[in-house]
């Protein structure tokens, strides 16, 4: 193998030297082409029930096909769930926040036919809900404010990407029209800041900086590895990143389709778009001129410093780069530089100093007739080119996989349950009908997804209790409750766990949008970053308190509180996080500071709001759960406050047990 | 319901496991009896390991020289060097990717002088006398390679077989493989160096995609080692007592049998018992003097690198499954990292080190916990047989040394071979995903088995399939 492999080397080494091949455009054979996500989406119709009680169940399309496979598998599904639990279900889902007492007796005490529709059109017209949907998305696209690597340098300016997801949802943008704003805003308009904003979509990536050797060629690699990998897992939903080194394994993409979709990013260069007046430009440049002096001597002493000593020089300019002001606002985005459009090269293992092949730019193959050509990479908007093609109503893939992450944020699981991954290794659809309805139906309502929420959320579908009459039967024949014969609960996730402690103790600062929070984090953890000083505390103490999505999304810096209730780490995508249990998260919630200061928070709300022991605690349950304390509750509650009636911490310890009680952590 | 949660099956059970720690003394000796039957509620439960025949390794601890320790000044003597010193580089060897080091660069000789110690005879330099002591224990592997030669990328593949960051941890394999038997206390710790950060930072040390149970425990420096393992100020230990029972019959009230439930409240109780119990663990003051000694704990330079030996030791006897304890950071002069002077960073770098090091091998070996503790010793790379800047070493990864002891590993034993100068490993290399595989198999832990569904697909943790490494192993 040894002997193969450096044969293999000088072989490709001889070709570097001759000029390389261009790769096959390659062929695909029929049964490749076959798999179901390959195939275009089938026309649909709605089944029909013939049966009288089947068809009264039916509120939209949705039930139709839940409760078809449903029957085909002789299940039923669960009664409805109280009107109590839906709407504290609907608005953890919608807005990531607890309903207030006033929202859910408005509610019950709603006796129109509407009263569900008007929950659901009032929560869907917040600006809660894009401050929640939009972090899904975050997720998928690995949003992070700094470099990640080395460095870890910060993005100072990267919240006002997280603005512009967080305002798409909330305006609804068509889906097709946000994808090409991510992927080619700025050649689509590059006079439209909010376009350019959101084609920084292409370097939200970790950026690898090393001390010294820069690697040039190994980075810029690295670079459009990223661009491309983003675009199978995010967009497409396919694992296209595994072709990177080889054909992939399970599914029909060949290396070269890989690198003729990284064709499409060769022209791409990132770009910095200073947003500041001529006077702010000004006094920026005279306060760095000291400096810019010393960088441009050393760069000069760089040039003729003999080899040795260049690491040395390199690490000083480091040190220098860091006097300089903190940079003026800029939007970061991307730009074409057609003239020196990187070639893009089959690599063998990945390995850029190993190539074997040319290929310019082409979509991926198995998603056209065969052999189809390719073009060049300094073709005229690239990026734009990819994204129409991604977008085109007629790809199999992007309206599924976007429905399918709506689907999975509606009910903890896809119907595809892999939300990145619809190939062969990925989850096979448990409603596969449904799914290409819901699809048509996306692209028809012109790829806008409040009509798809509501679709969803006015189902019985989603409306069914969490506890099903018929709960053995039921998990013997589908544990996972892929057919939704119930609903499933779930525990709250990070953010939103964050966000009811500070909104149930009356201390959530609702301020939406602008630079991200730093806030004051053990000293240690500080110290665990190779650039400490980034960590700069935000001066705006009631900054604090803002939604989880307005805190900094560091790389090498994960807030202990999120990390520890499975918040990704923000460098790779995450379809879908994990929840898992264990004595850490305990600890957090009961010992850590997070929690114990919004208890006593919580505790003094109750205190101000109720004067008697009852009446605190009845007020506690109604804005953790929702609902008033059962008698046991009370009961069990009362003679713990009375056990030590003239401590005042005696109430915050029960404020704190609130925030763990499983009727607040777990919405049914 | 994630895969990887296994929980109780009837309220019974749930009864029967919970109570731990939580002065229900009724139900503690049911406790002990029911062992097993707790792996249905903590994920970190211990798990079989999958060749429960082959298994000699219950634990490991990684010595990180963060920076890359010179396997030229320690365990790999290169005579020629020193003939060589101040010539370039004969054309022989060959060439390699250097960051600094270039076609202009001379051999730098080296002034450590090696001996021959214990019954294996094996080289050692003077850099380490007290690891030369206990030599007999050592595997020195001095054919190690791997693929990068820049420090974050390097320590990524080296801690998690990958060269970018967002992969699980060698820590979180283990712990995910065969859980921990640690009841009162995180299974996967981590020790960093209270100088400062790596470079690669703390993602090489992460679960990754794998769920957070799987986290590394970052520990800090001085005597409150793991975070909100205190009381919140002002409430007391009875106090909080009363304020968990409460927490319990409330949520006793009304969640019949979801065993999820159940899951979370056991966790509460391992939060509890760890946070009376591990204290204990973190107090060294009831070791003897003679220990304390050994380690070099309250001596100058050693105190420590010393005491967080000691207490990977101590944590190893309570059954946690992986501790690295890393030396190095802050920066290139306060890690491995002699770009300027070897002489003077590995001359200091040794001495805060070199004492601990051996003291642990010898402190595990009269417990008789040597034999199922890995201790493995090393950075992401070495340093190159040309200076930089005159004094000086570059990074190099193309062959350098490391070392494993215990755990099955052959103690007395050097393992491959770098080219005269320490240039190239040219017998039986090793690639850290070799080491990986064969840390694994004494674990008992098969590489292909050791998946995780992620992205739709079963990931193999370790990534690129390595090979045991059989000379290694008794």
């Amino acid at each position: 193998m040894k002997s193969l492999l450096s044969g293999f080397l000088a072989f490709t080494l001889l070709l570097a030297a001759a000029e390389l091949p261009v790769a096959p455009l390659g062929s695909y054979k029929p049964a490749e082409r076959k798999f179901w996500a390959f195939q275009p989406r089938k026309s649909i119709a709605i089944p029909e029930m013939k049966d009288r009680i089947a068809r009264q169940w039916i509120k939209t399309p949705v039930d139709a096909f839940i409760l078809q496979t449903l029957n085909a598998s002789g299940l039923q599904p669960a009664p409805p769930a109280d009107r109590l639990t839906l709407i504290r279900r609907v608005t953890y889902d919608l807005h990531g926040l607890p309903p207030t007492p006033e929202e859910i007796d408005a509610f019950l005490k709603d006796k129109s036919s509407q009263a569900w529709a008007t929950v659901v059109d009032r929560l869907l017209a917040s600006p809660r809900y894009g401050e929640h949907w939009g972090r899904h998305w975050l997720d998928v696209v690995r949003f992070a404010e700094s470099d990640g690597y080395e460095y870890d340098t910060h993005r100072p300016d990267a919240y006002r990407y997280r603005d512009y997801v967080v305002n798409s949802f909330n305006s609804d943008k068509p889906y097709n029209q946000f994808v090409k704003e991510q992927l080619a805003g700025d050649e689509m308009d590059p006079a439209n800041e909010q376009y350019l904003v959101a084609s920084g979509f292409n370097r939200m990536g970790p950026l690898r900086k090393n001390v010294g050797n820069q690697k040039v060629a190994g980075s810029r690699n690295e670079t459009l590895v990223e661009m491309t990998n983003i675009v199978g897992a995010a967009y497409l939903g396919v694992t296209v990143g595994c072709a990177r080194c080889h054909d992939h394994k399970f599914d029909p993409f060949r290396q070269s389709d890989y690198y003729r979709m990284m064709g499409y990013f060769a022209q791409t260069q990132p770009h910095d778009l200073v947003q500041a007046t001529k006077d702010q430009q000004e006094a920026w440049k005279a306060k760095a001129a000291p400096v810019q002096t010393e960088i441009t001597a050393l760069q000069t002493k760089m040039k003729a410093a003999p080899e040795s000593e260049k690491n040395g020089l390199a690490m000083q300019l480091d040190d220098l780069e860091d006097k300089l002001p903190a940079p003026l606002p800029s939007v970061y985005t991307v730009e074409d530089d057609r003239k020196n459009a990187t070639p893009i090269e089959v690599l063998f293992h990945g390995d850029y100093l190993q190539p074997t092949a040319r290929v310019g730019a082409r979509p991926l193959g198995i998603l056209l007739p065969e052999a189809v050509s390719e073009k060049p990479v300094d073709l005229a908007q690239p990026r734009l080119e990819l994204a129409n093609w991604v977008t085109d109503p007629e790809n199999p893939l992007t309206a599924r996989v976007m429905v399918n992450r709506i689907w999975a944020n509606h009910f903890g699981r896809g119907i595809v349950s892999t939300p990145n991954d619809f190939g062969r290794m990925g989850g096979k659809p448990s409603h596969p009908e449904l799914l290409d309805y819901l699809a048509n139906q996306y692209v028809a309502n012109g790829w806008q997804s409040k009509p798809l929420h509501r679709m969803i959320l006015l189902s019985n579908t989603y409306r069914q209790s969490s506890n099903s009459p018929s709960e053995k039967l039921a998990m013997e024949k589908d544990a996972d409750n892929a057919l939704l014969w119930k609903f499933t609960r779930r525990r709250l996730e990070a953010e939103e766990l964050r966000d009811s402690m500070l909104a149930i103790s009356g201390k959530l600062n609702p301020k939406s949008g602008g630079p991200s929070v730093m806030v004051p984090i053990d000293q240690d953890l500080v110290k665990m970053l190779k650039r400490p000083q980034y960590w700069v505390t935000t001066r705006d103490k009631s900054e604090y308190d803002r939604r989880s999505i307005y805190m900094i999304y560091k790389r090498n810096l994960q807030l202990p509180f999120m990390g520890v209730f499975d918040a990704p780490d923000s460098l790779l995508s995450c379809p879908r996080r994990e929840q898992s249990t264990h004595a850490p998260q305990a600890l957090e919630m009961m010992n850590g500071a997070t929690s114990n200061t919004l208890a006593a928070v919580f505790a003094a709300r109750l205190n101000s709001e109720a004067h008697s022991n009852p009446a605190r605690i009845e007020r506690a349950w109604r804005l953790a759960t929702g609902r008033p304390p059962t008698a046991a509750e009370k009961a069990l509650s009362l003679q713990f406050l009375s056990s030590d009636p003239n401590n005042p911490l005696v109430l915050k310890e029960l404020a704190l047990d609130v925030f763990n009680l499983n009727a607040f952590l777990y919405v049914n | 319901m994630p895969e990887h949660i296994r929980f109780a099956k009837n309220r019974r059970d749930f009864l029967t496991d919970c109570f731990c720690g939580m002065g229900s003394l009724a139900f503690a000796s049911l406790i002990a009896q029911d062992y097993a039957r707790a792996a249905n509620l903590n994920p970190l439960a211990p798990k079989s390991p999958h060749d429960p025949s082959h298994a000699p390794a219950k634990s490991v601890i990684f010595l990180f020289m963060a920076g890359g320790p010179s396997h030229l000044e320690t365990f790999d003597p290169k005579p020629l060097l020193n003939k060589l010193d101040g010539q370039k580089r004969p054309a022989e060897f060959g060439d390699i990717q250097y960051q600094n080091v270039n076609a202009n660069s001379r051999i730098l000789g080296t002034k450590r002088t090696f001996k021959k110690h214990g019954k294996s005879g094996i080289e050692v330099s003077d850099l380490f006398p007290h690891q030369a002591e206990v030599i007999d224990d050592l595997c020195v592997i001095r054919s190690m390679h791997g693929d990068m030669v820049v420090h974050s990328a390097a320590q990524y593949q080296m801690m998690t077989g990958r060269i970018i960051p967002g992969f699980p941890a060698m820590g979180s394999w283990v712990v995910y493989g065969l859980g921990s038997e640690a009841q009162s206390l995180p299974g996967y710790v981590v020790m960093p160096d209270p100088h400062g950060a790596q470079e690669a930072g703390v993602p090489m040390y992460t679960n990754g995609f794998l769920p957070s149970v799987y986290q590394p425990t970052m520990f800090r420096p001085g005597k409150k080692p793991v975070l909100n393992l205190d009381l919140p100020q002002n409430i007391s230990l009875d106090q909080r007592k009363k304020t968990l029972n409460l927490l319990r019959q409330l949520n006793d009230t009304n969640h019949g049998e979801d065993p999820e439930f159940a899951a979370r409240m056991s966790a509460y109780d391992t939060a509890f018992k760890m946070q009376t119990e591990a204290p204990e663990v973190f107090d060294l003051s009831n070791e003897p003097q003679e220990t304390l000694d050994l380690y070099g704990v309250n001596q100058p330079g050693t105190d420590d690198y010393g005491r967080r030996c000691l207490l990977a030791r101590r944590m190893v006897e309570k059954g946690v499954r992986f501790i690295t304890v890393v030396s190095g950071g802050g920066g290139p002069e306060a890690e491995w990292d002699a770009h300027s002077d070897i002489e003077e960073n590995h001359g200091r770098m040794a001495s805060w080190t070199d004492k601990p090091v051996a003291a642990l091998i010898k402190d595990l070996k009269r417990r008789g916990l040597l034999d199922s503790t890995i201790v493995l010793w090393g950075g992401e790379f070495g340093r190159s047989p040309e200076s930089e800047r005159s004094k000086g070493r570059d990074h190099h990864n193309t062959g350098f040394s490391m070392w494993v002891a215990g755990g099955g590993f052959k103690g007395g034993t050097v393992y491959g071979a770098t080219d005269a100068i320490g240039l190239k490993a040219t017998e039986n290399p090793v690639h850290f995903r070799d080491l990986h595989t064969t840390m694994l198999h004494q674990l008992g832990l098969n590489q292909d088995a050791l998946s995780y569904m992620h992205l739709g697909r079963k990931e193999r943790l370790t990534e690129v399939r390595g090979e045991i490494v059989k000379g290694l192993l008794i």
